[in-house]
């Protein structure tokens, strides 16, 4: 080290006016925060909780960029700190600017764009990140990512998790399965299939479905996420769907913010978020939760779903309507502050952090005096299982969608097995 | 400034101590401590960045960076939440930033004798999550509650909204473990052992070793006070056509010797005039509204229930009018959030600009407020007028005591700055200004500062005349336990102690 080596001249050495560019167009959101400097986000922020530095803050995130403005760093300095993120957006929520003042001024942080705007420019700049660059071009290559599953990960097994279930393929309905479910943990789409059926939810599947691309768009992989956005589209548009349904809430994101970002008008379907179906079929009758679950549980806020989305209640009033289940909840606010760490490509680039944030969210459970966690998030509900399955009084975790569908009496396996 | 060198030698050793990966020398790392809250000169931001960043996990290792800093002669400066209001954790001299924020460890919670022994860097808010299910809490209560840091709350010697009731961090660390500036470990409090509450034994140490903004040493340990979780709360915001009668007011509620009162707060008019830009609790006030005062209570149903009934009498014999349920809860709720966020900010041709946020913290005796209130106006007038990059945010009075909220108060006048636009000549016109600001706080009889601390550009500058005589004994207490200067070199003049024929950096 250098005497008072505070000064580099700021610029990157890949920087071809984009450095300057992003400055330019996040400048003013990064001041709202420069300018602030509460901090309240950093309690509530997943990463930060387990890491407790100060780098791995929205507030660096923010102040980062008007040091590069004022050209003290550059995007290589930087680039590596962004990547402790999940993007669960509780960060946005907690910010008094969002909070005091969000209404009046129509105004919200966006910590969660400036996170994937940052890791896009450190792509475009050739500041990859091994671990992500190497998921997205197996990604790229088997048009789906590369999950360690039971399923070999290719094209000639995407649809594998349906078999025997005879669902067609097309129709105005649409069943969206993302990558860790058909490759996976088959048994929720098998769940989500059975209960659309059984509530008489007329549905099909893609001729070829990739992935979503929202994994490489979070990851900073912008024009290839949009690649998988565009076949994806065009599958949906050949066998004339207007209606996709996702049970997964990253999809969902995807589906609802990414693609209509990057169609503009041109994109017009219909998004349905299987939760919120279901909750609407028991609601009318038209899916009888009937068998007894006989099981003492509380309910994981899926971080896009309640933080991101603000949807808490759907699955909340499932799991009241199962009978014989016995639901200790915590508030969705309360759980702003919970994550199980496996979003936004953290648990490829840092696994010991996806592991302890889960392990951390499982504690929270066990606190309960409850014999399972269940989610409705797919991808979260792996790291969860591997550290309930490592205390001495293991916490299960359980799909939501899997137990609906064995209250349904549609179960022909065990949940969770 | 002494210029001080950290070779990679050094790095090596800090990395000897807490290991390779608690050990940053990045860019990244080391601009993102450089600063806190408070106002910042951002066009000089180089000029405050630490050489070296650690995160040590115990005391131990706190003590052997701080020996090694001695050896080296390496100014520590040591950072908790970084959110403070005073710039006490900004590296003035740069040198090795010791951030406690992994030592956030619960070491003890005691339900029979009420304490809780802490690591500094475990958050109050993240504490009491904990606390609550035993229907205990540790009552420190800032506006920064939500991020601020056990280990930060003792070095600035904190002041808590509801210190009226439950007293303020002063009162509720019964005693903490010091790294000295010479690396010694040791534990302070009123004496004996580390959970009694009063003593007489020897020197009264634990208040030497808190407010001292990180020039006498590093916190690593704190055992804590526990209280019972209040089982009611009641908050009531009263509405006034004029200043006076509100601070009369004030006076009398501060006054009624209930002892449930956790805190009283006055707003004056140019706070209700900020307030109604965009807030949705007072854009609907009607213009007889100038003046708002704030009480809460806390405590047993059985105290505080019969208590509110006389606190509504209170407000509105002094021509108080209530100002609703759904205010009057939903503000005080909402209070560490509410008030101070940078949109508020606006430019004299009424342009919202992002700005952040000063907050004069004196202490004012009750007396005094009016006076002070239209000085402190004054000045800000005139600085706006001079550099319209400054935004007056109008005047708190809160109450001051512990458990006793009469006497004086900690008065607040809320400065926005916009950032963006400092440069060299604004920066000086807002130090000055500063400077004018606790002048007019000293010649009315108050401190500059009640909780923050005094030590930022300009109000330090008056240090010595508040403290009189006090400010020599402080530079011989710093000499003696700080033999080289390492502990955080350059705040509240104490780089005066090493003038006359003494060791310096």
């Amino acid at each position: 080290m250098t005497q008072h080596e505070t000064k580099s001249d700021g610029k990157s050495a890949a920087d071809n006016g984009l450095q300057t560019e992003f400055v330019e167009r996040w400048r003013d959101a990064a001041y709202n925060c420069y300018s602030s400097g509460h901090k309240f986000c950093r309690e509530v922020c997943p990463v930060m909780q387990v890491t407790r530095d100060e780098a791995h803050t929205p507030t660096s995130f923010h102040a980062n960029i008007v040091a590069m403005e004022k050209g003290h760093l550059s995007v290589e300095d930087v680039a590596r700190d962004y990547v402790h993120c999940t993007q669960c957006g509780a960060c946005e929520l907690r910010c008094p600017n969002t909070l005091f003042t969000g209404d009046f001024y129509r105004f919200r942080t966006r910590t969660v764009e400036v996170v994937r705007a940052m890791r896009a420019l450190a792509v475009d700049s050739g500041v990859e990140q091994e671990g992500w660059k190497r998921w997205v071009e197996l990604t790229d290559s088997y048009r789906s990512e590369p999950v360690m599953g039971d399923v070999e990960v290719s094209q000639d097994h995407v649809a594998d998790w349906a078999q025997g279930l005879d669902i067609p393929i097309g129709g105005d309905t649409l069943l969206f399965c993302d990558c860790e479910g058909a490759f996976f943990r088959t048994s929720t789409p098998r769940a989500a299939a059975k209960i659309l059926k059984a509530a008489g939810v007329e549905f099909g599947l893609m001729r070829e479905q990739w992935c979503c691309g929202g994994p490489a768009a979070e990851m900073g992989y912008v024009e290839k996420a949009r690649s998988f956005a565009e076949h994806n589209i065009a599958d949906w548009r050949s066998v004339g769907a207007n209606r996709i349904i996702v049970f997964d809430p990253h999809d969902y994101i995807s589906f609802t913010e990414d693609y209509p970002r990057y169609f503009g008008d041109d994109f017009d379907f219909e998004i349905v978020l299987m939760v919120e179906l279901v909750a609407e079929l028991v609601r009318d009758g038209k899916l009888k939760l009937t068998q007894p679950i006989n099981r003492t549980v509380t309910y994981h806020d899926a971080c896009r779903l309640n933080k991101r989305k603000g949807i808490h209640e759907a699955p909340r009033e499932i799991l009241r309507a199962i009978p014989g289940l016995t639901f200790k909840d915590v508030d969705h606010v309360t759980q702003w502050s919970y994550c199980s760490g496996a979003g936004a490509g953290l648990g490829i680039e840092r696994p010991d952090l996806t592991a302890e944030i889960s392990r951390r969210r499982i504690e929270r459970a066990a606190e309960l005096e409850v014999d399972a966690l269940v989610s409705a998030c797919v991808w979260s509900e792996r790291p969860l299982s591997e550290q309930g399955g490592k205390r001495a009084e293991p916490i299960e975790v359980l799909d939501l969608l899997e137990l609906v569908g064995q209250s349904a009496g549609l179960d022909d396996e065990e949940v969770g097995s | 400034m002494t210029s001080v060198m950290l070779s990679d030698p050094v790095v090596e050793e800090l990395v000897s101590i807490v290991g390779r990966d608690r050990v940053f020398t990045d860019p990244a790392a080391r601009f993102n401590r450089a600063r806190v809250p408070a106002p910042f000169p951002v066009h000089r931001w180089a000029e405050h960045v630490p050489d070296a960043v650690v995160l040590p996990v115990s005391a131990q290792e706190v003590s052997e960076v701080v020996k090694l800093a001695n050896r080296h002669r390496i100014p520590v400066v040591p950072r908790a939440g970084g959110t403070g209001l005073t710039d006490g954790a900004v590296p003035l001299q740069h040198g090795i930033v010791v951030d406690v924020k992994l030592m956030n460890k619960v070491f003890e919670l005691d339900l029979e004798d009420r304490t809780v022994t802490v690591g500094p860097g475990i958050n109050m808010m993240k504490l009491n999550e904990e606390l609550r299910k035993h229907d205990v809490i540790y009552p420190d209560d800032p506006a920064s509650y939500p991020c601020s840091l056990v280990g930060g709350r003792i070095g600035t010697s904190g002041w808590s909204l509801i210190g009226g009731r439950y007293g303020h961090t002063r009162d509720l660390v019964i005693s903490f473990e010091m790294v000295l500036p010479t690396g010694d470990i040791v534990r302070v409090g009123d004496g004996g052992g580390k959970k009694v509450r009063k003593s007489s034994s020897g020197y009264q140490l634990k208040h030497l070793f808190m407010g001292h903004q990180g020039t006498l040493g590093i916190v690593t340990e704190a055992t804590l006070e526990l209280v019972p979780r209040p089982e009611a709360e009641f908050a009531a915001f009263f509405s006034y056509e004029d200043y006076e009668s509100a601070w009369r007011s004030t006076g009398a509620l501060a006054r009624s010797g209930l002892a449930t009162l956790a805190g009283v707060v006055l707003f004056d008019e140019w706070k209700i005039r900020y307030l109604r830009r965009d807030d949705e609790a007072y854009i609907p006030q009607p213009d007889s509204v100038k003046a708002v005062v704030a009480v809460a209570m806390y405590g047993v149903a059985d105290e505080v229930r019969p208590a509110a009934k006389r606190i509504m009498r209170i407000g509105k014999e002094s021509g108080g009018s209530y100002l609703g349920d759904e205010i009057s809860q939903g503000d005080w709720a909402s209070r560490h959030d509410r008030y101070a966020t940078p949109l508020h900010g606006r430019l004299p041709d009424r342009q919202v600009a992002p700005m952040s946020w000063h907050c004069e913290d004196a202490s004012i005796n009750w007396s005094q407020l009016p006076k002070v209130r239209e000085k402190w106006h004054a000045l800000v007038s005139d600085l706006i007028e001079r550099h319209p990059i400054f935004d007056d945010w109008g005047m708190f009075a809160y109450t001051n005591g512990a458990y006793k909220p009469w006497g004086d108060y900690l008065t607040e006048i809320d400065v926005g700055i916009w950032e963006q636009e400092l440069d060299d000549e604004s920066w000086e016109a807002w130090v000055n200004c500063k400077r004018d600001i606790a002048a007019v706080s000293l010649e009315h009889g108050g401190s500059i500062s009640a909780c923050h601390g005094s030590c930022r550009a300009g109000e330090v500058d008056l240090v010595p005349e508040e403290l009189g005589g006090g400010f020599e004994v402080m530079k011989k207490i710093k000499k003696a336990l700080d033999p080289n200067n390492i502990m955080n070199p350059g705040k509240y003049l104490l780089d005066s102690a090493y003038e006359d024929g003494g060791e310096t950096l």
